[in-house]
């Protein structure tokens, strides 16, 4: 970085001002009686964004805060970073090169769809359960093996999408007569301690279905053929608009994009689209919904909330199996690799907010977006890639002091 | 009766004198293997190492065993990580009672490692690793088989100053104990060639590139040089065919498990033209020795080829039962004075230590990282040049005394 003195500066700048924003217009705000916690998370933004020009008439003025308050001075503190960073190290390739940005920025959103779908999953789970499952990455995983094994050792020539839905089909299966077997205990008082008991036998259930694979298939890499292979073409001639090679599709000679990631992402979107109308439009998603608002009443009005418990750990294991699924085609499958992904999701459906199915898949895109950011734009590239996972860690850690709640999160 | 007494005593003293060796140590004879079979270790490389060594063990015990003794292999699962490594090799020592310790991949294990069986004065023979700590510490229970990473990277920069128009080169390698050091070496040897260089560094168990090979593309290089083990290495050489700056596209140097050609044609099928580094004789150069275990080798597994960590590991189990047998005991500083005086015929060639002892570093005016270090380990660098083409196949193209095809430069 050409200028890392200005650029500290910039952000010592705005870690001071947020703190006194924070502190400040929460006292103007309890003075008057007025909700002090949104006041102190906007006075952190405002403070942070603009230091003491917005603070002072923010302080003495004490506005009603309303939703454009709460969102509007979080982008002044994203442009104030941003500006910085881009006057701090004007050779940075994020900044000299829109190309890049673009390419980045697509990429980030193609993977963090893919991070939603699974964190949706996880978070369907924790909102109608009220248990983390650690054995997510696990059907992540069986979900990538079951497509490849079909697709290029038992049925070859098998239409990859057929075998997607098996996978997807097995996941829900083994999640559904797991959640009978081996979660009922937790709903009717069979066990003392039901939140442990749900961490230590969905950790066992990880073990077991990682060993079994290895057992199995073995652990070397595998990976399934691309979905789709295009043909060479371009558009114009020159390829000016686009540009398409077996596995890559370059739009404007700026953005590349890799084909297996982005047949992913479609994939992901459209089971976002079924899973969304599945529950607002069908009497089971509603029923889900219903349990997951209020569980007695559920039951007082007919709905089952065991079948719906198993229809939810089904579906959570189901949308992991899925993002799994369709993932094998870009990346080398092994019985591990479920592993990261799982601890991935973890971080997103507490950025999103525990419980909230928006906040997850919002959350995945924003966890894509700024991993892309980080190894995309940090300037020391030995150290860029190396820090990937920590990226997410920071902004959860930023989010969880401002709002504890997570981004989407409500109090319980 | 005097006569049939003496006759006795006589019988006694020859008996005992013949059954000694054997009764000297508990039968069977125990002897260590350290391979990663998980992941995020080189699982590919892990299960190679440990069919070699079986049939080192095989081999060993059809022809007598060691000291009136069968041997038995107790293989270890590294995983790759160094904390694992270490209890690995306490439980290797003191629940399993081995004797001395073959195999091991990751350096960064080896390094973890080698101190636990030094402190318990238990004999190693390292396979794998390269790091040029292993031997460089003069311990005096560790030996090595393997190159020294110094000497590998000086291979990598020499063959990169023989690259036409090559100016700038991107070094993608695993923040490990391997690849931190080892990509070092290579850019000082490229700066020595008047090469430029940038070093990214990636987790091991990296599954998605894309953000960092957005970044190598915009930084137009003229070559890629990977210093990294594991499926990790797949993935980053698939994606970056599909993102264009793949071995078709620019001179790429894969990782050593490339030489796995099943696996690496099924994970990399746009892999074709990557150079890849093996260490041990060239095909045209077998040996008998070597021509008879790559047979066994294949018979077992049904792969086409031996890689050179499979030789290195069989040769690993090999040299320990010759110093056992020559040691004529299982007493730890024995077994090192038969290592240092070895000279065993392998499949690698005939090994020996010569900086040792009775021969220091001092004394023989060389670097510490040559104790106990096989000096003369071949370093290659061959070239897939068609889709599927086994490694065995592959023209040696690099260093110009073992060459025996011309390489093809994708870039011209």
């Amino acid at each position: 970085m050409e200028h890392s003195l200005f650029f500290w500066s910039v952000m010592g700048w705005m870690v001071v001002w947020g703190a006194v924003g924070g502190a400040l217009i929460r006292h103007a705000y309890f003075m008057r009686d007025l909700d002090v916690i949104e006041a102190r998370r906007v006075g952190v933004a405002v403070g942070a964004a603009t230091g003491p020009f917005g603070l002072i008439p923010l302080y003495f003025k004490t506005p009603k805060l309303t939703r454009a308050w709460k969102i509007a001075p979080w982008f002044g503190v994203l442009g104030l970073f941003v500006l910085a960073f881009a006057l701090s190290d004007p050779d940075n390739v994020c900044v000299s090169s829109g190309s890049f940005l673009t390419s980045q920025i697509a990429n980030g959103l193609i993977m963090g769809t893919i991070y939603g779908l699974m964190a949706l999953g996880l978070a369907l789970i924790f909102s109608i359960i009220g248990i983390v499952s650690f054995s997510h990455g696990e059907f992540y995983m069986i979900g990538g093996m079951v497509v490849y094994y079909v697709t290029a050792v038992l049925l070859p020539g098998w239409n990859p999408l057929l075998a997607v839905l098996l996978a997807c089909a097995l996941t829900f299966c083994v999640g559904a007569l797991f959640e009978r077997a081996f979660l009922t205990p937790i709903y009717d008082g069979r066990v003392e301690r039901p939140t442990e008991y749900a961490i230590l036998v969905t950790f066992g259930l990880a073990f077991f279905l990682q060993y079994l694979v290895q057992g199995l298939g073995g652990a070397n890499p595998v990976k399934a053929d691309a979905f789709i292979e295009l043909p060479r073409w371009r558009f114009p001639e020159d390829g000016s608009l686009i540009a398409t090679s077996r596995a890559n599709i370059t739009l404007f000679d700026t953005i590349f994009v890799s084909t297996p990631r982005l047949m992913a992402a479609v994939v992901s979107v459209l089971a976002l689209a079924g899973l969304i109308w599945f529950l607002f439009r069908t009497w089971w998603g509603k029923a889900l919904r219903a349990v997951a608002q209020d569980r007695q009443a559920a039951a007082v009005t007919g709905i089952d909330p065991r079948v719906m418990n198993m229809l939810a750990f089904g579906l959570g294991c189901m949308l992991a199996g899925l993002a799994g699924a369709v993932l094998v085609q870009a990346f080398s499958w092994l019985p591990q690799t479920g592993t990261i992904p799982a601890l991935r999701s973890f971080v997103i459906i507490v950025l999103g907010g525990l419980g909230s199915l928006p906040g997850a898949f919002i959350g995945g895109i924003l966890m894509g977006l700024i991993e892309a950011a980080g190894a995309g734009c940090i300037p020391d590239p030995t150290r860029a890639a190396s820090y990937l996972p920590a990226y997410g860690m920071v902004v959860l850690t930023l989010v969880l002091l401002l709002k504890p709640t997570g981004l989407f999160g409500r109090k319980a | 009766m005097k006569t049939t007494l003496l006759s006795s005593a006589a019988a006694l003293v020859l008996t005992t004198a013949l059954v000694t060796p054997a009764l000297a140590q508990q039968c069977p004879i125990r002897i260590g293997g350290l391979a990663p079979l998980s992941a995020p270790g080189s699982v590919t490389g892990g299960e190679a190492m440990r069919d070699a060594m079986r049939i080192a063990t095989d081999e060993i015990n059809a022809n007598g065993g060691v000291l009136g003794c069968q041997v038995e292999l107790v293989v270890v699962d590294t995983e790759g990580l160094p904390e694992r490594g270490r209890a690995v090799m306490e439980r290797l020592i003191t629940q399993d009672n081995v004797v001395a310790v073959g195999g091991g991949y990751h350096s960064s294990v080896g390094l973890a490692a080698k101190d636990v069986a030094e402190a318990a004065g238990i004999p190693v023979v390292f396979a794998e690793t390269w790091n040029d700590r292993i031997t460089a510490d003069m311990d005096r229970f560790i030996f090595r088989l393997a190159p020294l990473s110094s000497e590998v990277a000086a291979i990598y920069a020499n063959f990169a100053a023989t690259v036409p128009g090559v100016q700038n080169v991107v070094i993608v390698a695993e923040n490990t104990d391997y690849g931190l050091p080892a990509s070092d070496m290579t850019r000082q040897g490229l700066e020595a060639a008047g090469i430029t260089s940038t070093i990214y560094t990636v987790d091991i168990g990296t599954q998605d590139f894309s953000g960092i090979i957005q970044r190598i593309r915009a930084d137009r290089p003229d070559m890629i040089i990977q210093v990294m083990t594991g499926e990790a290495a797949y993935n980053f050489t698939q994606q970056a065919a599909e993102a264009g700056i793949g071995p078709g596209d620019l001179p790429m140097t894969c990782d050593q498990n490339a030489l796995e050609s099943a696996a690496y044609w099924q994970n990399v099928p746009d892999g074709n033209l990557c150079f890849m580094n093996a260490v041990g004789l060239p095909t045209a150069l077998f040996t008998d020795r070597t021509r008879a275990f790559v047979e066994a080798y294949t018979a077992a597994t049904g792969k086409d080829a031996a890689e050179s960590y499979a030789m290195e590991a069989y040769d690993s189990i090999m040299i320990l039962a010759q110093a056992i047998n020559e040691a004529g005991s299982t007493d730890g500083e024995a077994i090192v004075a038969a290592l240092e005086a070895i000279s065993y015929d392998g499949v690698l060639g005939t090994i020996s230590f010569p900086i040792n002892a009775g021969n220091t570093p001092e004394q023989a005016g060389v670097d510490p990282k040559w104790w106990h270090q096989f000096p003369d380990p071949a370093i290659t660098v061959v070239q897939y040049q068609a889709v599927g083409q086994s490694s065995t196949d592959a023209p040696v193209v690099f260093p110009p005394a073992y060459v025996t095809g011309e390489p093809i430069w994708p870039h011209q």
